[in-house]
């Protein structure tokens, strides 16, 4: 009986110890919850810098105290001569965008397909020993800094694979395109694998029980099953391959043009902010330090477009399966 | 079973479709290994012969490339990877921890959740030449909010930094006193000043008018300055030295270099915490345990060494990161005092390599290659600790 009086008397201290407790709890969680909101809206913050920023700037290239650019001017125009001393200056971006598209389009042109290839092959076909020699092989490749193949661009495969094909330049578009395409090749392969293995085993062993080779299993079920993930995976590659700059400055030279030929020298709007950056000559507040923000603008324009294309069509048309 | 059953032609076509594609697969497949090869080999081939012991310590020398080497840059590699790392792991753990284990149920706080999730994976494919001009402009000049540094003026807001003038006297010793204005360039002594000299001795100068008004003791005469004489001004700068703006220094780099890995480290970290068994928290929370303490006591120690994995994957990232750090720093190849303090400049490996790589001169080529060598075995390592951490703490849980 004396035990039980005990606890009596003892549970108000008990309960009051609990509740103050729990206050305490309820008070640092909420600094917790602080903290945390803050540092996710810090992530809503930089891309908000980054747009502020990019705007902001780029109004002084279109107005400043050194010459008025006209912005049909900037996006019509076929010369961009900042950088340059002699002559008239002219501010049309196309030489850059075409810069970034030739090489864009040669890097595509390879990671795409083999890209895609290598995945199927990964995903449908390759044993487990073949792919625990081509997976590690995919993973050096993705971690390999890109100015190391901007290296290999112009120390290898312009003067031994190119040259001896054709008239190309020291600094040229081909060199620079193969190796953001081998740059992007395992991102798409990875991307790709895991939207085919995303595919249930119950659509291949259906079109297998209904008689199909293992290539009309891949082609006629499989990839249509993923296409949203490897599309998803192509556009992301794409953003990749347009922002890449170390390879394009190392191996595509400084010289903005304006063709399709992929032998000659080419500028791409990354290679431009690089070149501009390093050189001293550019002073805050000129023209000069204004047309990269301008230029940096439309670049973000391109990538950010594309890869919020992409994350769209991966939530959107994922298709779900149970 | 062929022999009771003829084939019809269109199943022959088929089957050596699929057999002419898997070896199209394998030849593909092929390609890539020899394309990997090759660049392994075309880069040991040029660097591996200039690959020694010196390389690793020595500093770049623009007249002398078998002289040169990279201990500077692998010094500030390091440097620019923990600042970094420091940075970006709290702020990318935590938005990990806030999409992953508080999810609202308010429609307009889900929206923002779905929004910080969405932008997430945008910054992920933003350029990082990109970031390094958000760099420039907010660690560099800083919106120019302060003013700007010019090369001959210390900036208008600093600590850690004590600007001397030291000045000759008459006796041909240089004397040195702190001034309190330190915007003066090209101070003169017009009247008696304390100073101090190399001994510690801390005296009043001594103005004369002319030299011949000198005093004859020599002990007085080394304190003694001609009326007017210019100064010349330098700096101490202790390791906590810092500035505003931060100008093009390693810390404006290590920052920008955060916010190109943040995306990495929140998607890896939120891979982490997915990846920790929904039963753990269910029985934290059958405990009584509040949501936070859960995540704290539970998740977060659970999912630590996917933090560590992600955030290992991310430095090596940065590590060989060089737009972002060759926009904000510039493209330094050696700097006369090394790595002092965070308001220094210093080389790191990507920018070497890059300028090096861009060096027609004799000799440069092979430098590159060999620092690229260096490179690839620092990321080697690297990720072979990280594999290393998840493969052993990955059975731990199961």
């Amino acid at each position: 009986m004396t035990s039980n009086t005990a606890t009596v008397t003892d549970r108000p201290s008990f309960e009051n110890f609990r509740r103050r407790n729990q206050a305490l709890g309820k008070f640092s969680q909420t600094l917790v919850m602080i903290a945390l909101v803050g540092c996710g809206l810090f992530s809503l913050a930089v891309t908000i810098g980054i747009v502020v920023m990019l705007a902001t700037q780029s109004v002084g290239f279109f107005y400043n105290k050194e010459v008025a650019v006209n912005f049909w001017q900037f996006l019509t125009d076929t010369r961009w001569t900042i950088g340059q001393t002699q002559g008239i200056p002219r501010y049309g971006i196309m030489p850059l965008v075409s810069g970034t598209l030739r090489i864009t389009g040669i890097a595509m042109l390879i990671s795409l397909p083999v890209g895609l290839i290598c995945a199927i092959y990964l995903a449908e076909y390759a044993t487990s020993s073949v792919r625990s020699v081509l997976k590690p092989v995919l993973e050096i490749l993705a971690g390999i800094p890109t100015v190391v193949l901007g290296f290999f661009a112009i120390k290898f495969i312009t003067p031994w694979l190119l040259q001896p094909l054709g008239d190309f330049k020291t600094f040229n578009a081909g060199s620079a395109g193969i190796a953001v395409g081998i740059l992007c090749l395992p991102l798409v392969t990875s991307l790709a694998e895991d939207a085919l293995r995303s595919v249930p085993n119950s659509l291949r062993e259906g079109a297998y029980g209904l008689g199909s080779t293992r290539l009309e299993v891949t082609l006629k079920v499989v990839v249509p099953a993923a296409l949203s993930g490897i599309i998803s995976a192509f556009l992301l590659a794409l953003s990749r391959a347009i922002g890449e700059t170390m390879v394009v400055a190392l191996a595509a030279g400084s010289t903005p043009t304006l063709t399709a030929d992929p032998r000659g020298p080419s500028q791409t709007m990354t290679g431009f902010i690089v070149e501009t950056f390093q050189s001293e000559s550019i002073e805050p507040d000129s023209i000069g330090y204004y047309s990269m923000y301008a230029v940096a603008a439309v670049l973000f324009l391109f990538t950010f477009t594309i890869t919020l294309i992409g994350q769209l069509i991966r939530m959107r048309y994922r298709e779900v399966y149970n | 079973m062929n022999r009771f059953y003829s084939t019809p032609r269109s199943e022959v076509k088929r089957k050596s479709k699929d057999r002419f594609f898997s070896v199209v697969c394998i030849l593909i497949a092929g390609l890539v290994v020899l394309t990997l090869l090759t660049l392994l080999g075309s880069i040991g081939a040029t660097g591996s012969s200039w690959l020694n012991w010196d390389f690793l310590f020595a500093e770049h020398r623009e007249d002398n490339p078998e002289q040169s080497g990279i201990g500077q840059a692998i010094f500030g590699s390091v440097v620019l990877c923990g600042l970094c790392a420091a940075l970006a792991l709290p702020i990318g753990v935590g938005t990990a921890i806030l999409l992953e284990e508080f999810q609202p149920r308010n429609r307009v706080l889900r929206w923002l959740h779905w929004l910080v999730q969405l932008n997430i994976n945008n910054l992920a494919g933003v350029p990082s030449i990109v970031y390094g001009i958000l760099g420039v402009t907010a660690f560099v000049y800083m919106f120019n909010w302060f003013p700007s540094i010019t090369p001959n003026d210390p900036p208008s807001w600093e600590i850690g930094a004590t600007h001397i003038y030291q000045v000759k006297t008459l006796g041909g010793q240089y004397v040195k006193f702190v001034c309190p204005d330190k915007n003066e360039s090209a101070l003169r002594v017009t009247e008696p000043i304390e100073a101090f000299d190399d001994a510690g001795n801390t005296f009043m100068i001594n103005v004369v008018q002319s030299r011949g008004d000198a005093p004859g003791d020599p002990v007085l005469k080394n304190r003694t300055v001609l009326n007017g004489k210019l100064t010349s001004r330098y700096s101490e700068k202790t390791w906590y030295h810092l500035h505003l703006p931060f100008g093009k220094t390693v810390l404006s780099s290590g920052l920008t270099l955060a916010l190109v890995i943040l995306p990495i480290i929140i998607i890896a970290s939120q891979e982490a915490i997915r990846s920790v068994p929904d039963s753990l928290r269910e029985a934290a929370l059958g405990m009584g345990a509040t949501r936070w303490e859960a995540v704290r006591n539970v998740v977060l120690p659970a999912a630590t060494p996917g933090f560590m994995t992600g955030a290992i994957l991310a430095m090596s990232r940065a590590v060989g990161e060089a737009a972002p750090v060759l926009a904000v720093m510039g493209g330094v190849m050696g700097t006369t005092n090394g790595l002092t303090n965070l308001m220094d400049k210093s080389p790191v490996l990507p920018v070497l390599i890059y300028k090096w790589a861009g060096d027609e001169n004799a000799g440069f080529e092979n430098l590159s290659a060999a620092a690229i060598i260096v490179l690839l075995l620092m990321l080697l390592v690297m990720n072979s600790f990280a594999v290393w951490l998840r493969n052993r703490y990955e059975k731990k849980l199961a």
